[in-house]
């Protein structure tokens, strides 16, 4: 393995890492059934991405898009956070006040495909279905970002954002504030009627995911310098539910561990995958079409066997509990 | 305490309350009773916001809250409990009741943010609150358990608990015996006889005749939506009517 192929996966798995522990936060912590998750994934790299490139008349102007600021690390990567903060605020008072969660799912499903829709066919705004290329990543204008160094430069900014959301993650799950998104998963009409405000636990919880989806979304787009509306269709979306279920819902080191063995893993492995079997040369699209019908087939395959995945939520027991109630 | 003023909540046409007044004076246990169908049980939740009221007016000690959210009338300490278990299943029985405390410090997206040490001494505290409801209760033993694997009489301890845990200065309860096996029946009274010595005003809807009976200062009859009687059980027995809709035999 060498270091580019290394250092690919890492910021690929820390990407991952960050958007399962905001979509855990959202769907496993909260009941949240966010089907649009992508999207807040998608306006952080479409934000880090014209924040931190010249205007589009640069480079012969052979894509169109808004902003071009140019502007240094780590504005384009707080701006991306930003962003998705801010899309869910309208998105969720839209979604979040009234409707019931099956119809949430719904709302925010169809909100994933018209955005997508407009995205690709708006072609002044971001550059259409071409998407945008040539996204300059941190100090990309003072160190090669095709040499070793870059790379492990770029790693190194990467980790300490994942260890941050961590934190961040860790410390909502295990506290009171926690407890109270639980509830609310549990049973909203019993929490409201002990005091808990639901739109509001569910907006916070909602622009929390927002930003932490939006900067996972910039790290991406600096690495990989483009981004186009095929990078975020609605089944990336499904990638992510696949990690979380199949990780364990409502445990973070669960959400982890669903973004190394699904995303990460699960794609990696059909890598492996020989271009010929037995002189067979099996058709072109097979191996993708086959990479859907498994994740399909994984998640159906652990809400039937093991719906509280392979880390199942844990249990709070508090300092003095009656002995002999372990689980 | 509580009062209800010519109190609608109408379905599409179907009138469930129909024009109701009634009051819960303080520090007794008013019981609400009825067929079923009466609507008693949507009244409960429009007298808790669990459902709007389509017209009239609620005052709770001295406050109009008609117009006030759920979740701001049990900050206010108007609390209730539900017809059918509401337990939060993936929480433990503590966690139920922690769930409940208010004014926590770590209750907040900034609370949680700062850290353990910005709300422990709340949570140790209110842990030292909720095990003292749970000992009082008999179920100290099932505090790690989770919730949802408790008995149906057990889940109406919790929410019992749960709901004294938000300090209420009045309780609505949605027939707390209701499915329960009659030993729980008979703590049940005794622990709602012991909040009432405590000063608790308690609104309870309740099929159990010789329940609301032992238990209930003054009894509410309702029935097609509206109240057709009140008083002590024994006077409402003497009322030709009230025995004809509902307290037949």
């Amino acid at each position: 393995m060498n270091s580019y192929y290394a250092a690919t996966l890492l910021v690929y798995a820390a990407v991952d890492i960050i958007a399962c522990l905001a979509l855990n936060l959202q769907f496993g912590l909260s009941g949240i059934v966010n089907f649009s998750f992508i999207v807040f994934q998608a306006i952080g790299a479409y934000t880090a991405a014209v924040l931190s490139m010249p205007p589009d008349t640069a480079n012969g102007a052979y894509q169109v898009y808004v902003g071009g600021f140019q502007l240094p690390f780590p504005i384009p990567w707080l701006g991306g956070a930003l962003a998705g903060g801010l899309l869910a605020v309208p998105v969720g008072l839209v979604v979040l006040r009234k409707l019931r969660t099956d119809y949430q799912a719904i709302s925010l499903l169809v909100l994933s495909v018209i955005a997508n829709s407009v995205i690709t066919n708006a072609r002044p705004l971001l550059n259409g279905a071409a998407g945008i290329a040539q996204v300059p990543g941190p100090f990309a204008d003072q160190i090669d970002p095709l040499s070793q160094s870059y790379q492990l430069l770029y790693v190194g900014l990467t980790v300490p954002c994942v260890v941050l959301v961590w934190v961040v993650a860790a410390r909502i799950a295990n506290s009171p504030f926690g407890r109270s998104l639980r509830a609310m998963r549990e049973h909203e009409l019993a929490a409201t009627a002990l005091g808990k405000n639901p739109v509001q636990l569910k907006m916070t919880i909602f622009i929390v995911g927002g930003i932490l989806a939006g900067l996972s979304g910039a790290i991406l787009v600096g690495y990989i310098a483009v981004w186009a509306p095929s990078e975020w269709l609605y089944p990336e979306t499904i990638i992510l539910f696949a990690a979380v279920i199949v990780g364990g819902r409502a445990n973070n080191m669960g959400a982890i561990l669903g973004a190394l063995l699904v995303p990460v893993g699960f794609f990696e492995v059909t890598r492996l995958i020989p271009p010929t079997i037995g002189g067979w040369v099996p058709p072109p699209n097979l191996i993708p079409a086959s990479e859907w019908v498994s994740i399909g087939l994984l998640i159906i395959g652990f809400l039937w066997f093991r719906p509280e995945g392979v880390r199942p939520e844990a249990r709070r027991i508090f300092d003095g509990a009656p002995v002999g109630e372990e689980p | 305490m509580l009062a209800a003023r010519d109190v609608h909540r109408h379905f599409e046409g179907m009138r469930a309350v129909d024009g109701v007044s009634l009051d819960a004076p303080r520090g007794q246990i008013t019981g609400l009773i009825g067929p079923n169908g009466a609507g008693k049980s949507t009244l409960l939740a429009v007298l808790a916001g669990t459902l709007p009221s389509t017209s009239g007016a609620i005052v709770f000690d001295g406050v109009d809250i008609t117009r006030m959210p759920a979740y701001a009338r049990a900050r206010h300490g108007l609390v209730r409990t539900f017809q059918l278990p509401s337990e939060f299943a993936k929480l433990t029985v503590l966690e139920n009741l922690l769930v409940a405390a208010p004014h926590h410090r770590g209750d907040s997206l900034l609370g949680a943010l700062l850290g353990k040490r910005y709300w422990e001494d709340d949570e140790r505290r209110l842990v030292g609150e909720a095990r003292a409801l749970l000992a009082r209760f008999g179920m100290s033993a099932k505090e790690s358990d989770y919730a949802g694997t408790m008995s149906g009489g057990q889940k109406r301890l919790i929410e019992i608990m749960r709901a004294l845990m938000l300090r209420p200065r009045l309780l609505l309860l949605d027939e707390p015996m209701s499915g329960v096996h009659p030993k729980v029946v008979q703590e049940i009274q005794y622990y709602l006889e012991e909040l009432r010595a405590e000063g608790l005003t308690i609104l309870m809807v309740e099929h159990e005749l010789h329940m609301v009976e032992r238990l209930c200062d003054t009894v509410i009859v309702m029935a097609q939506g509206k109240v057709i009687g009140s008083g002590t059980m024994a006077s409402l027995r003497r009322q030709r009517e009230i025995v004809d809709a509902y307290l037949v035999g």
